[in-house]
């Protein structure tokens, strides 16, 4: 679908300061139907790469190319891309159909199909009923959600989102997600950028992971997630004897009602499951600990 | 498809900035211009209808100024601070038909406060006994041509530097242009060649807004030469249109950041 080829881009100094490498050499590939996660720390350089992808800043060295599913020319390619900025904000005297109509008339769409986005989705995003007000009485969550109404309302086949998360409260994040998710399943392509990685670990198959404008990783998810330290497991049981156990544990907790609950290794797991069972202990669980984004997210960070 | 984008966005740039009340001002203006209509005929003796046709025409020029400084300067950095220019041009929409219909929806806004505040100045003047003849009409064509020409000054300032900073650079341009014509006939620069020559070069280079002024004219009855009119306008129109080709090639060219 998009293809992002061996980009650097320098921001030149204005006067004294230094040149700034914001990306260096970043080579990264979004599939057709597939949801990537962007991520990265702040100034990680994630808005600048999709500003050269939307070709709003010219990159120093390298190429963006988009697959001829979207079409061949400038033109073509752009009807089927849906865009949101980071924190956008929006014609502050229009109503929020006005917007809407606008931003759809802009996309070569008639004015039935106008109508008919804006009433499946208005509800959906629970802005229906400011539909008629001005934009600079919505309040940020609701720029957000209307935002991304006008990004997927002329139905484009590639999505890309500048943290379209932020700024929300928890229960649109999750409305939000799902719609994203939602669209994805009709057949779009995603690609959105955050820093939030359970967000990204709970929906997207893939990732890309900038730091300090050099490309990390670029795959799927759950080989990131493979590719961390070794499985631990936590398991959990009563008792009220006094536990000593031979072999070695990681970690042990105990809780209010006799709860215990020790962290083992994979290794360790077969024999201390033997020694709890000798113990005569009430097992109540046993689960296994995946490393989540974020330790992985530290951990390349750390390294 | 394209010419269809260009109004779509000037129609929506219109409809912002109409809602924005700008456009109050030219109320206000027009209520001052009923007012000092009437104090003038009360209090002047003689000629009522040309107070209000000068202070008409002379609010109307002002009016336009301000829009296309102020409008002008804020008409591109609002829309690259607000990111609203990423969402339209990250649609089938090149950017010179995104600048273009900027351009144009603000021009629209220049027409409509020029077309209520002419309607209120010849009824006034009219009521009052004066008469409408060509000059001033044509008069009011050329301070339209003159805000054109500003707005674009403007604008191609803004490209480079700060809203603030063209504004008040073309604020500069506008009265040093204004100005040269009498400048250069001043016996302190008539004796000094060397000024003469800076203000040649300043005379071929920037804007000569003078030569879009007809307002004396009006006001005192001169007799205005085809040639020079014709010439007039066609320097107007010449000197907008180089500017819109550049800002349209500057604006393809320039980083969104
Ligand atoms: N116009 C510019 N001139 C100079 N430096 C810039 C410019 N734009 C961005 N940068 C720098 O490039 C780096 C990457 O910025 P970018 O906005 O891409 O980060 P980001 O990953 O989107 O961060 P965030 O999560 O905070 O949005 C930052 O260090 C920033 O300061
Ligand atoms: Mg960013």
């Amino acid at each position: 679908m998009l293809k992002f080829e061996n980009i650097t881009k320098i921001f030149k100094p204005e006067f004294f300061n230094q040149p700034f490498v914001a990306l260096s050499d970043v080579s990264f590939e979004i599939p057709s139907g597939s949801m990537v996660g962007f991520l990265g720390a702040n100034g990680a350089g994630k808005t600048t790469s999709l500003k050269i992808i939307m070709d709003f800043i010219r990159a120093d060295k390298g190429l963006v190319t988009f697959s001829s599913e979207l079409g061949e020319k400038r033109n073509d390619v752009f009807r089927n891309i849906g865009f949101l900025p980071e924190r956008p904000y929006f014609y502050p005297n229009l109503t929020g159909r006005e917007f809407l109509t606008f931003m759809g008339q802009i996309s070569e769409l008639s004015s039935d199909q106008i109508k008919a986005g804006i009433a499946k989705w208005a509800s959906r995003f629970k802005i229906d009923h400011a539909l008629e007000r001005p934009l600079r009485t919505y309040s940020k969550g609701m720029l957000q959600r209307i935002g991304f109404l006008a990004t997927i309302l002329h139905e484009p086949k590639l999505i890309i989102l500048d943290e379209p998360l932020s700024g929300l409260d928890p229960i649109g994040r999750k409305e939000l997600k799902d719609v994203i998710v939602e669209v994805h399943r009709e057949g779009k392509t995603v690609f959105f950028s955050s820093h939030i990685v359970p967000d990204i670990e709970e929906i997207c198959d893939r990732v890309v992971f900038l730091k300090e404008g050099k490309l990390v990783y670029d795959g799927p998810v759950d080989k990131l997630l493979r590719s961390g330290q070794e499985i631990d497991y936590v398991i959990k049981f009563k008792t009220d004897k006094k536990i000593n156990l031979q072999s070695t544990i990681k970690s042990h907790q105990t809780f209010p009602g006799q709860l215990h609950s020790i962290t083992v290794t994979e290794s360790n797991k077969k024999l201390i499951l033997k020694e709890l069972m000798a113990l005569d202990v009430d097992l109540s669980g046993i689960d296994l600990i995946k490393p989540s984004l974020e330790e992985i997210f530290y951990h390349i960070k750390a390294n | 498809m394209m010419l269809d984008k260009i109004l779509i966005i000037s129609k929506y740039t219109f409809k912002e900035l109409i809602k924005s009340r700008i456009l109050y001002v030219t109320l206000i203006i027009g209520i001052a211009l009923m007012v000092v209509t009437y104090v003038a005929t009360e209090f002047t003796y003689g000629v009522p209808e040309k107070v209000a046709l000068d202070f008409g025409l002379g609010m109307l020029s002002l009016s336009s100024v301000g829009i296309s400084l102020f409008m002008g300067a804020s008409l591109l950095f609002k829309e690259i601070d607000s990111r609203t220019v990423y969402m339209v041009i990250s649609r089938p929409v090149p950017r010179w038909v995104f600048i273009t219909g900027k351009i144009t929806g603000l021009i629209f806004i220049l027409l409509l406060n020029i077309g209520i505040l002419t309607v209120m100045t010849l009824t006034c003047s009219y009521l009052l006994g004066g008469e409408i003849n060509q000059a001033i009409l044509m008069s009011i064509l050329f301070n339209f041509l003159e805000s054109v020409l500003l707005l674009l000054v403007v604008v191609f300032l803004s490209l480079f530097i700060n809203n603030t900073l063209a504004t008040i650079i073309s604020l500069t341009v506008l009265l040093l242009g204004h100005a040269i014509k009498d400048t250069k006939n001043i016996l302190f620069v008539q004796q000094r060649p060397y000024i003469q020559y800076v203000l040649d070069l300043y005379h071929f280079v920037l804007p000569n807004f003078y030569k879009l002024n007809l307002k004396d004219y009006v006001i005192y009855n001169q007799t205005l030469s085809l040639d020079f009119l014709l010439g007039s306008f066609a320097y107007g129109v010449c000197y907008s249109l180089f500017l819109f080709f550049m800002i349209i090639f500057l604006f393809n060219r320039k980083n969104l950041d």
